[in-house]
């Protein structure tokens, strides 16, 4: 991917520098692409961010898939078929054969079954190493080879690690690649295959498969390629079938889809404003426009229409496929999250087991890893926890297409990621059959989607199976029982000493019985899947911070946390205080937010089991790997714990002098581009925006109104805040102005020009205000950002 | 005697369960028996098994639960994963294929020879007897060296599957003999 092209972002201005290092030599330099395009194209640019930008670089937009990648969107096309004497054989493969076992992909290309349905789709992963001998085409990217290379030791992983963290700490915000350090990227396959009863053939059927291999996680989109392909094929079946969906697919272009920071995509997807961003989109017609005249490829004429079109929806990227012909349209997601693979839902699999649950539950075996919640833990958490804690998972869907398991494999992988935790697609096994069933149960701890039910038979395979057509989920008698480690020992020499012995009395400790209910009844609302992925990814969040507050209470540190400068561990760093006065965002604090001790004390003892089961597993140490390659993309501002006192906002009680020393602290340390990002990232619109910011309009001292102020208008100026800004409520708005005027009044004249240089907030929320008069309550309480979903 | 017993525990406890697996040679006729057990009166065409099928049938107060797995040479391997838990095996013989009974023969001993296979019944179906050039039940028997077998309880039943005859006197067979343990 474009991380492969060394950027360097130390530079401010745009120098000369990135000319040479993207790679694009014909670029011109900076001054031609400040500002609005001269090309004056009539697309609709209804808002050009570039000018309210406080301070904000303008910099080179890079484009996620640039049209000089070497890299292919799809590197080989596959077709197998069931021979009636030898069984599952390969036809053919294009442009080369891939390497690995040929018997075993026709194999995964043919699912179980697969002759009593006429149609059916699988996915699988290989895990393919281009670094082969039989690659030559790639071997000119020294750097792609070197990352590539490496196999699936651990130590290797770690070594290979720290070359990716240097990568990325001299890459700053513009690049932080997920697949980083875990080997190379997977390779997706989508399968479709065909039976089709034919009476002239011996025994009456042609079975035909055909495969798509790529590195992008969003495989979905050749669906319907692969559908014209493959009857193509059962007419003509020889390798130009494939060539000419070869070259199809990879002439698909993608370049005008730009390239965004960490924070970015976090803003972007907990988001459901379609503009959002829309400015880097603009920016990379601009771009291309500037470019194309340059080079005289296209004659610059003011009157002509562009023939780039902005997207309807920031959230994906409208392209189209060429095929015979045939324009095949093609969206592809903006934002592509660890561990998200092909379209799948969350909502789906959810309501497939909690269903038969809610209407007669049954008890499962006691396991403290997984039945955190008693022997009626919800079944989605089960296998939550089971993933977590690395147990082998198995889908089964007798009689159901192979396509259904995979799409619960994939489900329950982003299930249990929350795009935060990795490792799990990596470990999956989307679809397979009795045939891979040796290499499987070499894997510790899978994800597998089968159709066959003679696994049921098999406990010793699995630790948990999830029954798709009954919607039932069994814990294996063959599961290996938790082992007692050190920290749970520690946590409980600690807890006995503490009087509350009550906590197990408590309904719900861990707190799943709320959150599950929360998430059944977004599910009814009808909130949509997006809603109930942005509530998983908090739910993981969350079980991440508490993990890392219980490593510092029970191990004195974290892994998962690096502590901010100035900043000592919880006992020693009471949070809140300063450790320079003179300095407001020297506030202490850090880590999950409790309403009081003993609430943290319930909820850690009641999740200690499945914590201590996850810190040995694939996940969590490749998580600590990611907090410390992302500590630098993801906080541009160390100190304070923006996260933590924003959190403190919205779940604690805080005196006035706490909730001022916040609201100064955030407003002195959030200044520039990437901190409003920092900031926007964890006040996600989903969980009331601004909302908790904005209160400190109405804080009783003026210094704090009056930095809140200025804080509020930096995040109004500011192109992802701006949208932010305007779903702020109206009562907050009113706050926001009865500051201003204030103020005005306290200064008279000389603040006239102060106060108009924030027009683009006053323009905009003019706007909104504009006409019939309400009143503040009803306008606070009917319009509060928390309870409004799209 | 055995098979008077059963009955009665039939009777007593209502319907058994009893799990078969049927295997074969590619195209000896399996997944034909299968669906002619399960939809008598209609005609059945086959096309060839990717991977099994399973059906429930129930005859004679018995529930057999039938497993079909695909009999290519290569996927042959595959069938040990369906022995555990297997009461009866149903071996599905071409009788007009003699080309191949050998190979037929050495699969099939394969099979019993495993020990999760030792306590299974055994029903050999001659299947094809309607085809020209086809060995008896008899010379089956000495085929398949089943005379050579300790230990097993075995018999062979002459059958046509496209038409269904022969195939309830075999499962007749398999519910007389099975053993009165409870179902798993």
């Amino acid at each position: 991917m474009a991380s492969t092209i060394p950027y360097r972002p130390s530079n401010d201005s745009l120098s000369a520098s990135n000319n040479k290092t993207n790679g694009l030599p014909r670029l011109s330099p900076a001054p031609s692409f400040v500002g609005r395009s001269a090309s004056g194209s009539q697309m609709s640019f209804r808002r050009t961010s570039t000018e309210n930008a406080v301070g904000y670089k303008q910099r080179r937009c890079k484009s996620q898939y640039p049209l000089d990648s070497p890299e292919r969107h799809v590197e080989y096309i596959l077709v197998a078929s069931f021979h009636i004497d030898r069984g599952p054989i390969m036809e053919h493969q294009y442009p080369a054969a891939i390497s690995g076992d040929e018997s075993m992909l026709a194999e995964l290309m043919l699912p179980d079954q697969t002759h009593v349905r006429s149609q059916d789709w699988t996915i699988f992963f290989l895990h393919k190493d281009t670094s082969g001998d039989d690659d030559e085409e790639e071997t000119e990217d020294g750097k792609k080879k070197k990352k590539r290379k490496s196999k699936y030791h651990a130590n290797e992983e770690a070594a290979h690690l720290q070359d990716e963290n240097q990568d990325d700490a001299s890459d700053g915000e513009s690049t932080d690649d997920e697949e980083g350090g875990e080997g190379p990227p997977l390779m997706y396959v989508l399968n479709l295959v065909n039976t089709k009863q034919d009476h002239t053939v011996r025994r009456g059927a042609v079975v035909k498969a055909m495969a798509i291999c790529t590195r992008h996680s969003f495989l979905h989109i050749y669906k319907p390629l692969l559908l014209l392909a493959l009857e193509d094929y059962f007419k003509s079946p020889y390798p130009e079938t494939l060539a000419s969906l070869y070259d199809a697919v990879n002439a698909m272009d993608l370049s005008l889809m730009p390239k965004m920071s960490l924070l970015e995509r976090h803003i972007l997807q907990s988001s459901n404003t379609k503009e959002m961003f829309l400015e880097k989109f603009e920016q990379m017609v601009r771009q291309r426009e500037e470019e194309e005249a340059e080079n005289g490829d296209v004659p610059p004429s003011p009157k002509k229409t562009s023939r780039y079109v902005l997207p309807r929806d920031t959230h994906e990227f409208e392209s189209k496929v060429v095929y015979n012909d045939i324009p095949i349209p093609v969206k592809i997601p903006t934002v592509i999250w660890p561990e998200t693979v092909g379209d799948f839902s969350l909502v789906k699999l959810i309501q497939t087991f909690a269903g038969p649950h809610a209407t007669s539950p049954q008890p499962f075996p006691s396991h403290p890893h997984l039945t955190t919640s008693g022997p009626l833990t919800h079944p989605i958490i089960v296998l939550v926890n089971a993933i977590l804690t690395q147990k082998r998972v198995v889908f089964l869907g007798h009689n159901r297409p192979s396509g259904e398991v995979a799409e619960a494999v994939l489900a329950a992988c982003a299930l249990a990621s929350g795009g935060i935790l990795r490792g799990f697609t990596r470990h999956a096994f989307p679809y397979t059959d009795l045939t891979k069933i040796d290499d499987l149960l070499k894997v510790p701890g899978f994800i597998a989607g089968v159709t066959n039910p003679t696994f049921a038979n098999h406990p010793e395979w699995w630790d948990v199976l999830c029954d798709l057509p009954t919607g039932r989920m069994k814990i294996s008698s063959h599961v290996e029982p938790a082992p007692v480690t050190e920290g749970l020992l520690f946590f409980q020499q600690q807890n006995s000493l503490l009087p509350n012995q009550a906590s197990n009395a408590h309904q719900d400790p861990t707190g799943d019985n709320l959150f599950i209910e929360d998430i059944l009844r977004s599910i009814s609302n009808r909130h949509g899947e997006n809603a109930i992925r942005a509530k998983w990814r908090a739910y993981i969040m969350k079980f991440a911070r508490v993990a890392a507050a219980f490593e510092e209470a029970v191990y004195g540190a974290s892994n998962l946390y690096i502590i901010g400068p100035g900043e000592e561990l919880s006992p020693d760093s009471p949070t809140g205080q300063q450790t320079d006065a003179s300095d407001p965002s020297s506030l202490r604090g850090h880590g999950y937010v409790w309403t009081d001790e003993v609430a943290k004390q319930r909820e850690l003892s009641a999740s200690v089991s499945r914590i201590e089961g996850w810190r040995n597993t694939r996940s969590y140490y490749s998580y600590i790997q990611d907090i410390a390659a992302m500590y630098y993309p993801a906080r541009p501002i160390q100190r304070p714990d923006l996260h933590h006192h924003h959190d403190r906002l919205r779940s604690l009680k805080l005196s006035h002098a706490d909730a001022g020393a916040i609201y100064l602290a955030l407003s002195h340390a959030v200044r520039d581009y990437a901190g409003i990002c920092q900031l926007l990232a964890v006040a996600p619109e989903n969980q009331a925006g601004l909302f908790y910011l904005s209160m400190g309009l109405f804080h009783p001292d003026q210094v704090v109104r009056e930095a809140t102020c200025d804080l509020l208008d930096r995040i109004a100026a500011h192109p992802a805040g701006r949208h932010f800004w305007s779903h702020l409520t109206r009562f907050a708005k009113l706050g926001y102005f009865r500051v201003k005027r204030d103020r005005d009044a306290a200064q008279s004249p000389i603040s006239g020009a102060a106060s108009g240089s924030g027009s683009p907030t006053t323009a905009n929320v003019g706007a909104s205000f504009g006409g019939e008069p309400q009143s503040l309550v009803g306008v606070a309480l009917g319009d509060s950002s928390f309870q409004r979903r799209s | 005697m055995g098979g008077q017993v059963s009955k009665m525990m039939g009777k007593i406890f209502g319907t058994k369960e009893m799990r078969i697996l049927m295997l074969g040679l590619d195209a000896a006729g399996k997944t034909t028996i299968l669906y002619k057990l399960k939809l008598s009166n209609q005609d059945v065409t086959t096309i060839p098994t990717v991977g099994f099928n399973v059906e429930s049938v129930t005859y004679k107060n018995v529930k057999f639960n039938v497993w079909d797995v695909g009999g290519q040479d290569k996927i042959r391997p595959l069938w040990r994963h369906y022995y555990s838990g297997t009461q009866g095996l149903i071996f599905v013989v071409d009788s007009s294929d003699t080309a191949r009974l050998e190979e037929a023969r050495s699969e099939l001993h394969k099979i019993i020879n495993d020990r999760e296979m030792k306590d299974a019944l055994l029903l050999v179906f001659a299947n094809k007897q309607d085809i020209g050039g086809h060995l008896s039940p008899e010379e089956i028997t000495n085929e398949l060296q089943l005379t050579k077998l300790k230990d097993k309880l075995w018999y062979v039943a002459p059958s046509v599957a496209t038409d269904g005859t022969g195939i309830f006197e075999g499962l007749a067979w398999l519910s007389n003999n099975v053993k009165t343990q409870p179902a798993k």
